[in-house]
């Protein structure tokens, strides 16, 4: 359930589409690109290392990166907390505000669903409300797990977690 | 022309598109559990399940099913496991696609 629709949309499945999209997105961002962050209620935890990505250790800026305090500026969207329903109506208002082509990403176990559970008063999901593009896990992510995730929204790095089983051989130790 | 350049360049520093190596610390980050399918007994496995506080673990028939997304890294199933879980110490675990975060890890003796 989407409520609000990408319009431009290509491919049969939704991974093909995505894929799609982040191709389009990824021609467009080849140099920089603006980013607006939205709290759906997280702990705020998500957000300060969010800051930290602008440190000079992490300098987010040398990479064509840059926050943006208007939606209409933004051609990313991260959004931190388990998207409570209180924010449905300023989250789909920042998304509309959004030009095209634009990208969402999910940070933090919040909106992916990891804390909380669908109830009255949260989606518990992100993509309950908005299509995500790429989903950053952690709680919260560090500031390269979110460059990571940065960098894999706009086509420049591989996602690596798709080739990994979290379980291994028994080895002597 | 900025000194910092010329010093730049003079020391060898450059800027990087992404950490050619990875801070020394990185790894020391709390991460999601990587398992050990010899130690995992179905008994452990119930019990991993039942103190996961953010349900990042469940029982699917021969599988223990890790939900990377839904991980926070408490590190409550590292302490019960023992020999069967260590820190995965993974941090890039960005993906395009939920489904790609849910892993599954082999139970010890379980049906094939």
């Amino acid at each position: 359930m989407n409520a609000v629709g990408p319009s431009s949309d290509v491919g049969d499945t939704p991974e093909e589409a995505v894929a799609a999209r982040l191709k389009q997105a990824a021609a467009m961002f080849g140099r920089s690109l603006h980013i607006r962050t939205v709290d759906t209620g997280s702990c705020a935890v998500c957000e300060s290392e969010i800051r930290l990505l602008l440190a000079p250790h992490y300098d987010l800026h040398r990479l064509g990166f840059f926050f943006t305090p208007a939606p209409r500026h933004a051609d990313l969207l991260m959004v931190t907390g388990p998207a409570v329903r209180a924010m449905d109506v300023a989250l789909q208002k920042t998304y509309a505000a959004m030009p095209e082509p634009k990208v969402v990403i999910a940070v933090g176990a919040c909106p992916l669903g990891g804390v909380y559970a669908e109830d009255a008063l949260v989606h518990g999901s992100l993509d309950k409300v908005l299509p995500v593009d790429v989903w950053a896990p952690g709680c919260p992510p560090s500031p390269l797990a979110l460059l990571h995730g940065l960098l894999v929204a706009v086509g420049r790095l591989a996602e690596k977690v798709g080739l990994l089983n979290f379980w291994e051989e028994d080895v002597a130790r | 022309m900025s000194i910092w350049f010329l010093r730049g360049l003079r020391r060898g520093v450059v800027t990087t598109r992404y950490p050619a190596v990875t801070d020394r610390w990185a790894a020391q980050l709390p991460s999601p559990p990587l398992f050990v399918p010899a130690h995992l007994t179905a008994e452990l496995v119930e019990r991993l399940v039942a103190i996961c506080p953010s349900k990042a673990l469940a029982r699917e028939g021969a599988y223990l099913v890790l939900d990377v997304g839904a991980c926070t890294a408490c590190g409550r199933c590292l302490k019960a496991a023992g020999p069967a879980a260590r820190p995965s110490g993974v941090f890039e675990l960005a993906a395009t696609s939920r489904e790609r975060l849910l892993k599954r890890i082999p139970v010890k003796g379980g049906p094939p």
